[in-house]
Order: C-alpha cells, then structure tokens, then sequence
C-alpha cells in the first residue's frame, strides 16, 4: 500500500516545486529534498563540528527545523542557502550543547584515503582559523558555492565574503609553508 | 612600480597585478613556492569534501518528524484566518444591529433606563403592574356592590317578568364572576382571565345600571 502524500511529484523537481510539494505534506518530496541536500550538510557540518556522528546529528536537526519552518520560506533566497545558514546555526547549537565551542574541533574521523600529506595539513591549519575564515574557506574552496550564495548564507556583503575568503587562504598559506609543506 | 616579494599577498587579491607577479615569479624561487602553495590549497581543499554513508540517517530524520506535532497546511490556516474573521464580523453586526432595535422596541419609559431591561426588574414591574390591577378590580368590585345593595330591594320586590330576567341575568353574571376569580387564583398572571373578569364586572355595572335607571324611568 503506497505512503499517503506521495503523489504528483516531478522526476527532476525545482527547489520551488520541492518546496510546495513539501508544504503539502508529500512526504516523498521531502526524502527528495534530503537526497539532494544532505550529502553537501554533511560535509560541511563535519568540518564544522568535527566528528561524522555530531555532523549527522546537526543535519538531523537542520532537517527538522526546515520541516518545522518550511511554512515560512517564501523563497527569498535559494533553499540551499536557506538549508546551509540553518545548518551553520545548528552546528553552532552542537558544538555549544558539548561545551566545544571555547577550543577549536578535534578532528576524530579522518578520512581513511587522506594520505595525501598537504591534505592532512591543510585539515589542521584550516583548524586553527577563526570561525568566520573557516567558514567562508568551507563553502567556497571546498563545497563550491559562490561568493552571492556564501554572503547570502552569511548574511554579510559579497566583498567581505571574498575579504575573508583571502585571509583564510594567507593564514592556511602561511600556516602550511611554516610546517614546510 | 618595481614588484617586490612583499607584494605577492597584495597581487593574489588583486588580479590587475598578476602580470607583474608573474613576472617577478620567473626570477623568485621563494614566491614561486609561496604562490604554488597558494594554488595547491585550492586544489587540495577540494579533497576536504567529506562523503559517507548515512543509512539510519534518513530514517533517525523520518522518526523525529514522525514525532513533530503535524504542520497545518496552508489552506487550512487560511480557511481559520477567513473563520475567524467571520465569526468576529457577526459578533460586531449583532452588537451594532440589535441592541438599537432593541431599544426601539423597549416601552418608552425603559429607553435610557437600561437597568429597566434586567429580567428580574422586568419580573418586579409585572407584579406592580398586576398589584395595580387587583387593587383596581377591588374598588371596582367594591362600587358594583354598593350598586347591588341600592338594586336588591328592588330585585327582591319586583315581581314582573323583566325583574325576574334581571335577577337571573345578575345571579349568572354574579357565578361567572365566582368562578373567573377562582381560576384567576390559580394563575394571577393570566390576562385572558382578568380581561374576562373585567368585562363581567361591566357586564353587571350595565345590567344594574340599566335596572336603576328602568326603575327610575318607570
């Protein structure tokens, strides 16, 4: 017997289209919705708060806001950079419930095929930026987005974006060529 | 402007500089290093994408939703948004309709005496109202039966037929009246009954009445 509010959703949905079929309760919309999105949440989630299971647990979390929250999303920005900022706040929330949030995140799942040697430098140095360099560094070197889509998330400038974009890559530079990379 | 190693930070933002970092990079070895570790962060930095599988992830997710207290579809917050307005405008036209034409319909001595219209003041004004009537219909009752006393010598020596139909007419009016004030005691309120014993009342000050002046006439 097929789940209730399955029906009537696109092979390639639109954000928008998502959207609309989530607000009305479609639940295969919403799984739809995390295949798309939760690869990227993960990622920049474990960078944010450092372990595989706290990064799960935040992207539990952001998609339990976004479903509590969906009503309200009249599309202003992009969902992903509506996901992402959500995401930022709840990887906030993680890090402050396990009282890390005074000393930088400890890397406890490293990647089993990082055996690239300046890989795993640059995992450490990016662990000694500040919050708001590793975060801008995150979402455009490593998951791609733009520089509007990062001030979007951020909700600061597009310049500053690529302002502390530059002070993220001098301090890693910097970092790396002091460990002799 | 001569480039100088210092100056290589300043290029990388500044794209306009490239071509003279370029060119001071062929003769510096050390900015060369400094500028291929600056490329190789980018390049690096795109291993950092972590992917793993998450397969209780999804349901952990579908469980906590599970869990949420259901969010209300749109149209149903529209459609309590229109209800309550709705009910909201009913209650104002009833409160602008009716109490003015409740007040138009209230007797003129209640308009602008709202404590007139409390039940229990209305109940209270019931009774003084029928008070009022009893006591009438005693001094009434009172003034036929003087008139009874100054007719009955004369109903009591007549011997004509029309004295006779007149003593009949009286005994019948007088047992109708028994009887309208012995219903009347069961239901004091009952304004048919009171009506119908006015109209007795009249009946009999006529009948008399009509008997004295005959009399008179005669």
């Amino acid at each position: 017997m097929p789940l209730p509010f399955t029906a009537n959703l696109s092979e390639n949905p639109t954000d928008a289209e998502l959207m609309e079929a989530c607000k009305r309760g479609n639940r295969r919309a919403y799984e739809r919705l995390y295949e798309l999105h939760a690869g990227r949440l993960k990622s920049i989630a474990f960078h944010l708060v450092g372990s595989r299971a706290d990064a799960e647990d935040a992207v539990q979390e952001t998609f339990l806001k976004v479903y509590r929250a969906m009503d309200g999303f009249e599309g202003q920005s992009s969902l992903s950079t509506w996901m992402c900022r959500i995401l930022i706040n709840c990887c906030y929330d993680v890090l402050r419930k396990q009282q890390k949030l005074a000393e930088q995140p400890v890397r406890t799942d490293v990647a089993s095929d990082s055996k690239l040697p300046l890989k795993v430098a640059l995992e450490r140095a990016l662990g000694r930026l500040n919050e708001r360099q590793r975060i801008v560094f995150l979402l455009f070197e490593v998951e791609g987005l733009r520089h509007s889509e990062i001030a979007a998330v951020l909700q600061v400038p597009e310049g500053t974006s690529r302002s502390w974009l530059f002070e993220a890559k001098r301090e890693l530079k910097r970092s790396l060529m002091e460990k002799g990379a | 402007m001569k480039f100088e190693c210092g100056d290589l930070d300043r290029a990388l933002s500044m794209p306009e500089l490239m071509p003279e970092a370029r060119e001071h990079l062929k003769q510096c070895a050390a900015c060369r290093r400094e500028y291929r570790v600056w490329t190789e962060i980018s390049t690096a930095a795109k291993e950092l994408h972590e992917e793993w599988e998450s397969p209780e992830l999804w349901p952990r997710i579908q469980r906590a939703i599970d869990a949420e207290p259901k969010p209300k579809p749109a149209w149903w917050k529209e459609w309590k948004t229109w209800a309550i307005a709705a009910v909201a405008l009913i209650a104002i036209s009833v409160t602008v309709v009716w109490r003015p034409w409740e007040r138009a319909r209230a007797p003129a001595s209640e308009v602008g005496n709202p404590v007139a219209l409390n039940a229990a003041n209305r109940d209270f004004l019931t009774e003084q109202a029928l008070k009022e009537v009893e006591k009438n219909e005693n001094a009434y009752r009172q003034s036929i039966d003087r008139l009874s006393q100054l007719a009955e010598p004369k109903l009591q020596s007549a011997a004509s037929a029309v004295a006779v139909n007149y003593r009949e007419k009286l005994v019948m009016l007088d047992s109708a009246i028994a009887e309208t004030r012995a219903n009347l005691d069961q239901n004091r309120f009952n304004v048919r009954l009171q009506t119908e014993l006015a109209n007795l009342y009249r009946e009999k000050q006529d009948t008399l009445k009509e008997l004295l002046t005959r009399d008179q006439k005669n």
